[in-house]
């Protein structure tokens, strides 16, 4: 890409996601993330290929639709109201078209459908920005709004994207589709305690999305695109190879893993807040992501496979090896210990 | 569907006993005196002429409901037991282990159901085709006869071609489904043909409209002889084109998504042709590394 363009788009980016989180004003949030759509746009389509074509457009399409939601919604609390503090939402409908709109934006289910597709035509850097970058300010609105949201709704669509995060995530073939589908799963780990604990759920988004940017980039490093790929990729880079199983099972949320410290203390505030049922019923529904990350552990670490790489982009890497991947691989697999500090601070 | 219908045409009837003012801006257009209709009424050459309206060709049998509901709720019960073995409703590590695949073999009527023939008849033309089972049910025959006479409408300049194409996969209640070859990277095809050459397209059938004619075409030249011949065509070979027209953006065809594969025959030449397939698979070729054959120049370089 035109590096003008790139450093404009790249800039853009920070600039909407800083106007956005650092937003009091409903029109100044709805702009961040309006200029976060726009400027993801190019870096989606920067290859041309038709299907990234189509995942661009299928992302603006969404996007801009739960952003003019998300505009009606505050027009709708301003009308009642008086005001357009994004802390001071008391409308009940403005509420739940809110929470539609951010549950569109997050890629929670139902709203999710997008959410595979589009990852799966980019490439494995602008799925990483995708997974991370674009959720920080949607997030950072439901934290702000955390206290006038519908507690049956999120736990509803909390329940919804875990049971089809896990279910869809079981047969992929796709590396882009499966974090996507683990996407999911963790955006209803956050929306289920939102409500109960704010600070708690923006420590889970913190550590998603340390584990999937260790993920990404592992992933980008050795060019896997698909599960036959990274069957192979021990031939190169055995150790990448060993540690990304590590990260993906941390994803998974096994313990003594950094990924099981955000579900414990989920699933303990849950029940804190005698919610017993929901806490039984997520827990149960990560397993089925589980189940599938230690199957695929098993067949591309343990057996090996009766053929050699002739992938090309694995005997031949260009670019260096980013020294991210090490740190964050470390801090995604290490930081369980970590747990008795969160479990005073929050 | 029905009711639309009666009701626009009844409100143009209508509209010239009583013009409302208050609703004359909106039923504006109903009240011209020229006749519109919700679709063109252009007919094709080939195709024969529509009497009876979409709308009363529904059947409303509730029987005839009820099955095909216990048929689709059997195919999604189908989908679901598949879905917890792995993918495609094989075991995952069959998946990952696996270097050859059958897609399409022709032992039988069923097998011949799975693909759609057409030729230029659709546009007015005189080509032939058909298909069969071979001699012992061992292979598909597809045979007619090419004729490039170009049909008189006016505003056709070419004609004469024939083709075969595989019907898309179907889940239950209709959802589209695709295949998944991206653990492949070759096309694999026992055919025994009769020299001339044929096109192999296959879909990716896209979301958009604006990409529905994407195809993605390869040749396949036959020999003629009364032996079999094993075609391996790599998927890194195939340029992307749109309505025919070979596109100057080339992309290399991804495998995780493909709809639909088909045989073209276009080569100009009047008279009969034949095509037998045994079986058409696919094949990771360990051998061939080329990831897109078109296009690999870097086309901003920096100066």
């Amino acid at each position: 890409m035109n590096p003008h363009a790139k450093l404009i788009c790249t800039l853009s980016l920070i600039t909407g996601s800083t106007i956005t989180i650092s937003s009091n004003h409903w029109v100044m949030a709805w702009t961040g993330l309006e200029i976060n759509t726009l400027a993801i746009i190019p870096l989606i389509s920067k290859s041309h290929h038709p299907r990234a074509v189509e995942a661009s457009i299928k992302y603006f399409l969404v996007q801009a639709a739960a952003s003019a939601l998300l505009l009606f919604s505050s027009m709708s609390n301003a009308w009642t109201t008086g005001q357009w503090d994004i802390t001071q939402l008391t409308n009940p409908t403005s509420c739940l078209l809110l929470t539609a709109a951010i549950a569109i934006k997050l890629g929670l289910a139902p709203f999710h459908f997008w959410f595979p597709e589009v990852l799966q035509g980019t490439s494995l850097t602008t799925a990483l920005l995708l997974s991370t970058v674009m959720k920080f300010p949607p997030m950072t609105i439901l934290f702000m709004t955390s206290s006038s949201l519908n507690p049956t709704m999120l736990t509803t669509l909390a329940l919804i994207s875990a049971t089809l995060g896990g279910w869809m995530g079981l047969n992929q073939t796709q590396t882009r589709k499966i974090l996507a589908f683990s996407s999911i799963s963790h955006m209803g780990w956050m929306a289920v305690i939102i409500i109960y604990d704010p600070k708690l759920s923006i420590l889970t988004f913190y550590l998603y999305v340390l584990m999937t940017a260790a993920v990404f980039l592992s992933l980008n490093t050795t060019k896997t695109l698909k599960l036959s790929t990274m069957m192979t990729s021990w031939t190169k880079t055995p150790v990448l190879n060993a540690t990304l199983m590590l990260a993906l099972l941390s994803l998974a949320g096994l313990p003594p893993l950094t990924g099981f410290m955000p579900k414990w203390l989920i699933l303990q505030e849950l029940t804190k807040q005698e919610m017993t049922v929901t806490a039984v019923i997520i827990s149960m529904l990560s397993l089925l992501g589980l189940f599938f990350y230690l199957r695929l552990a098993y067949y591309a670490t343990i057996t090996l496979p009766p053929n050699s790489a002739n992938h090309m982009k694995q005997w031949h890497i260009n670019k260096h090896t980013n020294p991210m991947t090490a740190i964050l691989t470390s801090l995604s697999t290490t930081l369980l210990p970590l747990s008795p500090m969160m479990l005073t601070s929050i | 569907m029905a009711l639309t219908v009666t009701l626009l045409s009844s409100a143009f009837i209508h509209s010239r006993c009583c013009r409302h003012r208050v609703l004359y801006p909106f039923l504006g257009p109903l009240l011209t005196d020229s006749v519109s209709k919700l679709y063109s009424s252009y007919r094709r050459p080939g195709s024969l002429p529509e009497k009876t309206p979409s709308w009363q060709k529904f059947d409303f049998s509730f029987k005839k409901g009820v099955d095909v509901l216990k048929t689709q709720l059997g195919l999604l019960k189908k989908e679901t037991k598949d879905h917890l073995i792995g993918p495609e409703g094989r075991p995952l590590n069959e998946y990952m282990l696996e270097q050859t695949r059958v897609v399409w073999v022709f032992r039988s009527q069923e097998d011949l159901n799975k693909w759609v023939i057409s030729s230029d008849v659709e546009i007015g033309g005189k080509s032939e085709v058909y298909l069969k089972l071979g001699r012992n049910n061992q292979a598909a025959l597809l045979y007619g006869t090419l004729n490039t006479e170009v049909p008189r409408d006016g505003e056709t300049k070419y004609s004469g071609y024939c083709s075969m194409r595989s019907k898309p996969l179907v889940g239950s209640f209709a959802k589209k489904k695709y295949y998944d070859w991206s653990n492949f990277n070759s096309l694999y095809l026992r055919v025994r043909g009769d020299g001339r050459p044929w096109m192999v397209n296959i879909s990716t059938d896209p979301y958009f409209s604006h990409h529905k004619d994407d195809l993605y075409n390869y040749f396949m030249f036959t020999r003629g002889g009364p032996y079999w011949e094993e075609i391996k065509i790599p998927f890194s070979k195939f340029f992307l084109s749109s309505r025919g027209r070979i596109q100057d953006d080339q992309h290399p065809l991804w495998l995780d998504k493909i709809s639909t594969l088909g045989f073209t025959l276009g080569d100009k030449v009047d008279g009969p042709f034949q095509l037998e397939i045994d079986f058409i698979g696919l094949i990771n070729d360990r051998a061939h590394t080329e990831e897109f054959a078109y296009e690999t120049y870097e086309r901003n370089p920096r100066v």
